[in-house]
């Protein structure tokens, strides 16, 4: 069994120095307001007598410590008063840390911290800059998407959309930035029903997600979604107190930068199918699957490399353990280099919104994938 | 339906575009009466307000920690946290300390054998043995 230290417990227990410092100094130093674990909860008088107690401190310092006892008239608001962001150690180092143009202030960034679940006053909650910075982001995603990839079939362009701007990218961002989460209530889930998918184009959102009627039901949201609308907020905020230049400069370093391959996107049922239509619109050969080399066709392990030819024009290769397996993935390869096809000089529409852009050459958008 | 897209989600590369500090908290501690905090109180009071200054990403606390080594911890923003002990260091010691916990990832450490990491495909393709003519023997 352990020895009781009795000598060390005594002198931590009844040493009342240690203690004074201690609350002191985090209120001088690390002065905690919001996202941190609430300090303990003093009133007055209490504080008072701690100062009495300890007579080196001058009057100036007592006044930083009991003015930052005020944590309970904090609490009687949803959301913390303006004034406390400009004291919050962690909003500061957010702001830092993003490189924030610094024209964006304290307050601002504190605003975009607050759900709509966790209060429902829109002068105070982040919902505004949200829907501002949602449609900022689809914006700019969406134009980079179809002038980048101007053939990329719509179920893909949905995909990319969503790997791009939805909201599981934006609650990773708000993880990979490093606050804490933002204030919301948690929730219950919701079901929707799909529609048809031409109809995606004129009724859902930009993931081809069904619309939903109010953004936030009473029951709250989960972090995720809270996470999400943090990061709109952060863009909207970012547009209106520093301008489109900066705006734009932020989508393209913090999310065209991230990384996502678009051939890995799709999801073929029936490939061969798919372009013998696509050749037929195309008005190209019939396509022609012929096998360029094979080995091992009676063995355990059989390869057959089979192209896919239109005429002389060879559209696509593929390898694979049987004629049929081949000939899909030569199929799907044709599709892939078809549909990823991309110009060289990609220009976006709202590249001519700076002051000095040249006249606008309208960009190549193609038909789209074939409709079986 | 002929054609599906698949939901992923894109993957961050940090420094590609943007570039965040992985170190998001530096917690300082130290003990008034011991000797072994000696460096650590000196650092305190000339040092850290320009190491703070420079480093505004950073949120900085400051808290003793009586009858103990002086001690400072580094949280990242991965959830990790990383405590170096300082005690009987001189001031510029502690500040080598403090740039290494700010220069960390948070991640373990562990052995990097190959030069280069990447996401992105490999430029040149794999070698396949049924393209190519076959050569003489």
């Amino acid at each position: 069994m352990k020895r009781l230290q009795l000598q060390r417990w005594s002198s931590s227990v009844l040493s009342p120095r240690a203690r004074t410092v201690n609350r002191l100094h985090q209120h001088i130093y690390g002065q905690r307001y919001q996202s941190t674990a609430p300090p303990v909860q003093t009133h007055d008088d209490q504080t008072t007598a701690i100062f009495e107690e300890s007579s080196p401190l001058d009057e100036q310092l007592a006044q930083i410590v009991k003015d930052s006892h005020t944590r309970h008239s904090q609490l009687q608001y949803p959301s913390p008063p303006v004034e406390a962001a400009r004291q919050s150690a962690k909003l500061a180092a957010l702001h830092a840390r993003l490189y924030l143009p610094s024209r964006l202030p304290i307050e601002t960034l504190a605003r975009t911290l607050v759900d709509t679940s966790a209060d429902p006053n829109p002068n105070f909650n982040n919902a505004s800059l949200a829907t501002f910075g949602h449609d900022l982001l689809s914006y700019y995603a969406t134009e980079h998407l179809i002038c980048t990839y101007p053939r990329l079939p719509l179920t893909v362009i949905f995909a990319a959309m969503y790997a791009y701007v939805g909201p599981k990218t934006l609650a990773a961002m708000a993880r990979e930035w490093g606050p804490t989460h933002p204030t919301a209530r948690p929730y219950e889930t919701q079901k929707n029903w799909r529609k048809t998918v031409t109809s995606k184009i004129f009724y859902d959102d930009e993931f081809g997600d069904p619309l939903k009627g109010a953004k936030h039901s009473a029951a709250g949201v989960t972090t995720e979604q809270a996470s999400a609308e943090f990061v709109r907020a952060v863009m909207g905020a970012i547009y209106l107190h520093a301008g489109r230049a900066a705006a734009k400069r932020f989508f393209e370093q913090h999310f065209l930068s991230r990384h996502l391959n678009i051939s890995e996107l799709f999801n073929f049922q029936a490939p061969a199918r798919d372009l013998t239509r696509l050749c037929a619109r195309e008005s190209f050969e019939r396509p022609v699957a012929k096998v360029i080399s094979e080995t091992g066709r009676k063995s355990r392990h059989p390869v057959f490399v089979v192209g896919i030819f239109s005429g002389q024009d060879k559209l696509g290769e593929g390898a694979g353990a049987s004629l049929m397996e081949a000939r899909e993935r030569a199929a799907v390869a044709a599709l892939k280099g078809w549909y990823l096809y991309s110009p060289l000089s990609v220009r976006v529409p709202s590249s001519m919104e700076e002051p000095s852009a040249l006249p606008w050459k309208p960009v190549h958008v193609d038909l789209g994938e074939v409709i079986v | 339906m002929p054609l599906r897209g698949i939901r992923t989600s894109t993957a961050a590369r940090n420094g590609a575009g943007a570039f965040i500090l992985q170190c998001k908290r530096l917690d300082f501690h130290y003990c008034n009466w011991a000797g072994s905090s000696k460096g650590m109180v000196a650092f305190l009071e000339k040092t850290l307000p320009t190491f703070a200054r420079e480093n505004p990403q950073i949120e900085i606390r400051v808290s003793p920690r009586p009858q103990k080594h002086p001690l400072i911890k580094g949280l990242y923003i991965n959830g990790r946290e990383k405590p170096v002990c300082v005690r009987n260091m001189e001031p510029h010691e502690i500040l080598k300390k403090a740039n290494l916990l700010k220069e960390a990832s948070g991640e373990k450490l562990k052995r990097v054998k190959k030069p280069v990491t990447s996401l992105n495909e490999s430029v040149r393709g794999i070698w396949s043995p049924y393209h190519g003519d076959l050569r003489g023997v």
